[in-house]
């Protein structure tokens, strides 16, 4: 009963492992995949019910063979051994059976055991044997298991009629030789299941890989194309290259790859394969394919050996250029572009965020603070800039940082005196956030000192307008007062009155200072009728002027006049420019005996002319400053501080430059130079 | 024989002063106080100088210095302007109109003393010492 029962159960087994339908198609790859997880619920159940069969099959050979068991211990032993093996399989875990570890030694054992078990029944005659292995070579080489199942019937078959044409399927031995028919058909199914099982695992672990591949390969976003080597043929190519070449599929299957680059660029492209057949792979920036309206795409191109099955191909991916490059560049040039801009601006930049941290700078504040970037990176900017602990009160950085917009100030900068204008402008985000402020800094410290001059000379224009209106009325009565002063002073008793007198005499003389200057001054702006002016002779003339007016004649004058040429200037002004100069020289000259030395001489397109002194010089501090109008180094009411603004202004007027030298206690150098006036010009 | 200088100046302080350092100088001073006096003066005496002031009632400087140079008689009479019209237009006009020598107003002795030793081919270190 259990033998027929068993037989049934190998029975259904084997057509159950016979509606097994397997498919290559890769297109139906889930439903094998769902069909193996299926079989892997089974295999356990499988394998084991077909070493039943093998245990029950070997058995009966060993126990009901003709003739005698040589050992029956080790009869037993062996069938004990053998289904004591496949009762621990039924305690083993299912996923082992999907093991390839199990799997090998399985096999090993139970080759062993069936080769062991044919050796005690004795009856292993070389033919059996040669069945059994021809029965596993089938099943090993065999790749479709209903073939092998088909061959495996076949040979029992052909098995049974030789043991029939031998005479052995009859007589009391039969039994035991009926027995091998069977015996070969099972152990075809059990090796052959064996052997399929461990064929499909690693096919479907290729088929699962190749499926991966071939979504990576069509979805890419890089153009992929699969080269036959050393032909350098093309295998196959991804959706992208079609889309970026323009050729189809067709077009460039089997064609070679090296028409898929622009024509000049051939040996290039050669030798670029043949780097990637050196080193297995390769990579470079610098080719250009052609597409199929023959207009050149840069790419970015990289290849490298890969192993599909059992063919080697080269996997060539390349990423078009041309937008993306363009792209950079934009970005490149536009960066530059602002960073010049930003850079360029002389004013100070500096870009914070809401905590004050300065994050950028530009040129100037790198220059105006003397520190390096990394020195102010991170720093708060009223720390970098104002060795502050909190913001600045008047700060509009912060007013941006409250309300998002643009702000300014002005503020006063004590620890150099300078004036700052401070703008200040939000950076948002495309929400409308505060990102950062833009703080500029504008140093109007020469720019509001520009303008106070600018209004004091206009005050001082007006002034000098309705000074030499009044002028008459003015210097008639300080005519009377200096010469009735000087007539007191030359009275027999006016010894006890000199100090006085003289008092009388020198305001008297500084008002009329002050009256001319002012009337110089308003003069200077005014258009004056120019004619060709004889430089020496209003030298000279200054000169005499000077020594009149200041009654120091121990000054020794060193005259050198070496060009005689004319300049185109209104005589008026001129006189007026040397006869301040040559002032300025006597006064420095307090005292010293000199030289006063005056010279002129001819330059290229110029009339140069020196004055010189050896008084007492001009710190240096003050240099810059002298011929602002209003500046004096002198007492008050001793000089109104026109004298050389007026010389600056006439001289520039005429188109003339003025230079100072001038070092302390040794003396003073003023240069002017004007255009010469020479009858061709 | 004293030289005669006839000052024309409508301000009377500026006359009197000038009269005392030209006395003082050795001259013979007459005054005249507008134009018109001028001329009236000029008409009476010969005289070694006139020195003239421009802005003044009824007859003004410029008038004076026109009749004295086109007047045969005091044509060659050196005219020292002395005036508070201190525009270089005005120095020109004054020199056009003949006029010897253009001293604006305020100065000082010294300068007054330059201008006569310019005008009366004196020696000015003479005249240095006189003062």
């Amino acid at each position: 009963m259990y033998s027929r029962a068993c037989i049934l159960d190998g029975f259904r087994l084997v057509c159950f492992l016979l509606s097994f339908r397997e498919s290559r198609n890769k297109s139906n790859s889930l439903l094998i995949r769902r069909s193996f997880n299926l079989e892997d619920q089974d295999r356990k159940k499988v394998i084991i019910t077909l070493r039943w069969t093998a245990v029950i099959v070997t058995s009966y050979l060993i126990l009901f063979g003709k003739g005698r068991v040589t050992d029956l211990y080790l009869s037993y032993t062996l069938i004990i051994v053998y289904l004591l093996s496949n009762v621990l399989l039924t305690f083993l875990p299912k996923r082992w059976f999907s093991n390839l570890k199990l799997f090998y030694p399985l096999v090993l054992f139970d080759t062993g055991i069936v080769s062991f078990g044919m050796y005690l029944s004795e009856k292993m005659t070389t033919d059996f044997y040669l069945v059994f292995f021809l029965i596993i070579i089938f099943a090993s080489v065999s790749r479709n298991f209903k073939l092998l199942m088909v061959i495996g019937g076949i040979t029992a078959l052909l098995y049974g009629c030789l043991l029939y044409s031998w005479g052995l399927l009859t007589g009391e031995e039969s039994s035991s030789y009926t027995l091998r028919i069977p015996f070969i058909f099972i152990m075809t199914a059990f090796y052959g299941y064996l052997v399929q099982t461990l064929t499909k695992e690693k096919r479907q672990a290729l088929t699962l890989s190749e499926d991966k591949y071939q979504g990576l390969f069509e979805n890419a976003h890089d153009g992929i194309v699969l080269l036959r080597s050393p032909q350098w043929q093309i295998a196959d190519i991804n959706r992208e290259v079609a889309k970026v070449t323009g050729y189809s599929k067709e077009e460039l299957i089997q064609g070679e790859v090296f028409d898929l680059f622009i024509p000049e660029e051939l040996e290039k492209v050669r030798s670029y394969f043949e780097g990637v057949v050196e080193k297995g792979e390769g990579w470079a920036d610098d080719l250009s394919l052609r597409k199929k309206d023959g207009i050149p795409l840069e790419v970015d191109l990289s290849t490298r050996r890969i192993d599909l099955g059992d063919e080697s191909f080269y996997q060539m991916i390349f990423r078009d250029l041309t937008g993306q490059r363009k792209l950079e560049k934009k970005i490149r040039e536009s960066k530059r572009n602002l960073e010049a801009i930003f850079d360029g601006i002389r004013d100070q930049l500096s870009i914070q965020t809401p905590d004050y941290r300065i994050f950028r700078v530009n040129r100037a504040v790198i220059e105006k603070y003397r520190i390096t970037f990394s020195g102010l990176l991170g720093k708060k900017c009223y720390e970098a800039y104002h060795q502050r602990t909190l913001p600045c009160e008047t700060c509009p950085v912060s007013v941006t940082f409250q309300t998002k917009q643009p702000a300014n100030s002005i503020m006063k900068i004590p620890e150099d005196n300078t004036t700052l204008q401070i703008f200040s402008y939000p950076i948002l985000d495309e929400k409308g956030d505060l990102l950062s402020a833009i703080e500029y800094m504008k140093d109007i410290t020469e720019e509001q000192r520009l303008q106070e001059q600018l209004i004091q000379s206009e005050k001082l224009a007006g002034i000098g307008i309705l000074a030499s209106g009044v002028a008459h009325e003015i210097n008639n009565p300080l005519s009377g007062i200096i010469g009735m002063a000087e007539v007191a002073l030359e009275e027999e008793d006016a010894a006890k009155n000199r100090g006085y007198l003289t008092d009388i005499l020198n305001c008297a003389q500084r008002i009329s200072e002050i009256v001319g200057g002012l009337r110089s001054y308003s003069r200077a702006a005014k258009k004056e009728e120019l004619s060709p002016v004889d430089l020496n002779g209003v030298l000279e003339e200054s000169l005499r002027m000077v020594q009149l007016a200041s009654k120091k004649t121990s000054v020794e004058v060193v005259k050198n006049f070496k060009s005689d040429e004319k300049i185109r200037a209104n005589v008026g002004e001129i006189q007026q420019v040397f006869t301040n100069l040559i002032t300025n020289a006597f006064q420095a000259m307090d005292g010293k005996k000199g030289p006063l030395i005056l010279s002129t001489r001819s330059l290229k397109d110029s009339v140069e002319v020196k004055v010189t002194d050896h008084g007492m010089g001009i710190p240096q501090k003050y240099l810059s400053q002298i011929f602002d109008p209003f500046f004096t180094t002198k007492n008050p009411g001793e000089g109104t501080g026109l004298g050389l603004n007026i010389v600056y202004r006439i001289v520039t007027k005429c188109e003339g430059t003025i230079d100072v030298e001038s070092k302390e206690q040794v003396g003073t150098t003023f240069t002017v130079k004007f255009p010469a006036w020479r009858a061709d010009a | 024989m004293k030289r005669k200088i006839l000052i024309v100046d409508d301000e009377e302080v500026i006359r009197k002063f000038l009269k005392i350092h030209l006395a003082k100088l050795g001259f013979e001073v007459k005054e005249a106080a507008d134009g018109e006096q001028a001329i009236e003066e000029l008409g009476k005496d010969d005289f070694d100088l006139l020195i003239c002031d421009i802005l003044m009632p009824k007859k003004d400087g410029w008038e004076v210095i026109k009749e004295v140079k086109s007047n045969s008689k005091t044509k060659h009479l050196p005219v020292i302007v002395l005036t508070a019209k201190n525009e270089d237009s005005d120095m020109f006009k004054g020199y056009d109109l003949g006029a010897n020598y253009y001293m604006t107003k305020p100065f000082t002795k010294a300068q007054l003393l330059y201008g006569l030793r310019l005008m009366l081919d004196e020696n000015p270190e003479e005249i240095r010492m006189q003062s």
